[in-house]
């Protein structure tokens, strides 16, 4: 990919932002689906105790809503919490 | 534009409207799963049940000749007809509010519990039948709960008995 950074000072720069906005796009998927596989595999853990049915009763889509809601909550409170140390850092 | 790419063959307003229609069918299917539906299904399903036991027992149900002996035949099938319409619609009922109230009490049990055992079909069934003996005294309303509420583990526990794999 480094070999079609030729081209004149605007398209190079165009082409780097270009690159970079497609590899914050990337890292933000990545990010989502391995959010998404985590929530996944822990609501499941947590809420779904016995196969002997197909469907969800009540209780454990109760439970699944909850479980999503509190590990957004969780996801976006660490978040903030790592955000304001790195503030925190970056102004020392 | 900082908008949602359009897939090909719809418009904008394709996708709102198939979002709206998505919107609605989950707002369906949450009503259908929730516990006002589930208690009325319940009742329905109690008076039902509790109408056409008392119409097959009604058959079996013998009185007295002489009450409407003066009577003709048409006036007293039609008498005993709406006597059995009468009884029908209360054992109905009864058999109704057991229903009702036990399928109420044990969703919102469950749904509090978040958790799917046996102890929703026990505490509902403690629940109600302690709501149907309220009258008879607070020991008699305990007893009572205490047998429905057996009833309804070992009906339940047959309803959730592991069957064997159907290999």
């Amino acid at each position: 990919m480094a070999s079609l950074f030729g081209g004149g000072a605007s398209s190079s720069s165009s082409n780097a932002l270009n690159q970079e906005r497609l590899d914050m796009a990337l890292t933000e998927m990545d990010t989502v689906t391995d959010l998404f596989n985590r929530m996944v595999s822990s609501c499941q853990s947590k809420c779904i105790a016995r196969y002997a049915e197909a469907e969800l009763s009540k209780g454990e889509s109760v439970c699944i809503d909850r479980c999503v809601a509190k590990y957004h909550a969780v996801y976006a409170a660490v978040g903030e919490k790592l955000k304001i140390r790195g503030e925190g850092q970056q102004q020392r | 534009s900082g908008k949602e790419p359009v897939p090909p063959g719809f418009t904008a307003e394709d996708l709102e409207n198939i979002r709206m229609n998505k919107k609605m069918e989950r707002f369906m299917q949450m009503s259908m799963e929730s516990c006002a539906a589930k208690t009325v299904l319940s009742g329905v399903a109690g008076f039902g049940i509790g109408a056409v036991f008392t119409l097959m027992t009604a058959s079996m149900s013998y009185e007295d000749p002489m009450l409407r002996q003066n009577l003709g035949a048409t006036q007293k099938a039609r008498d005993i007809l709406r006597e059995t319409g009468k009884s029908m619609v209360k054992s109905g009922k009864g058999f109704g509010k057991v229903g009702a109230i036990y399928a109420s009490v044990e969703c919102v049990i469950e749904s509090y519990r978040a958790k799917t055992d046996i102890y929703n079909s026990v505490a509902g069934g403690f629940f109600t039948g302690g709501i149907l003996a309220r009258a008879s005294g607070p020991k008699l309303a305990f007893s009572g709960g205490l047998a429905f509420a057996a009833f309804s583990a070992a009906i339940d526990m047959f309803l959730r008995r592991e069957t064997p794999d159907e290999d």
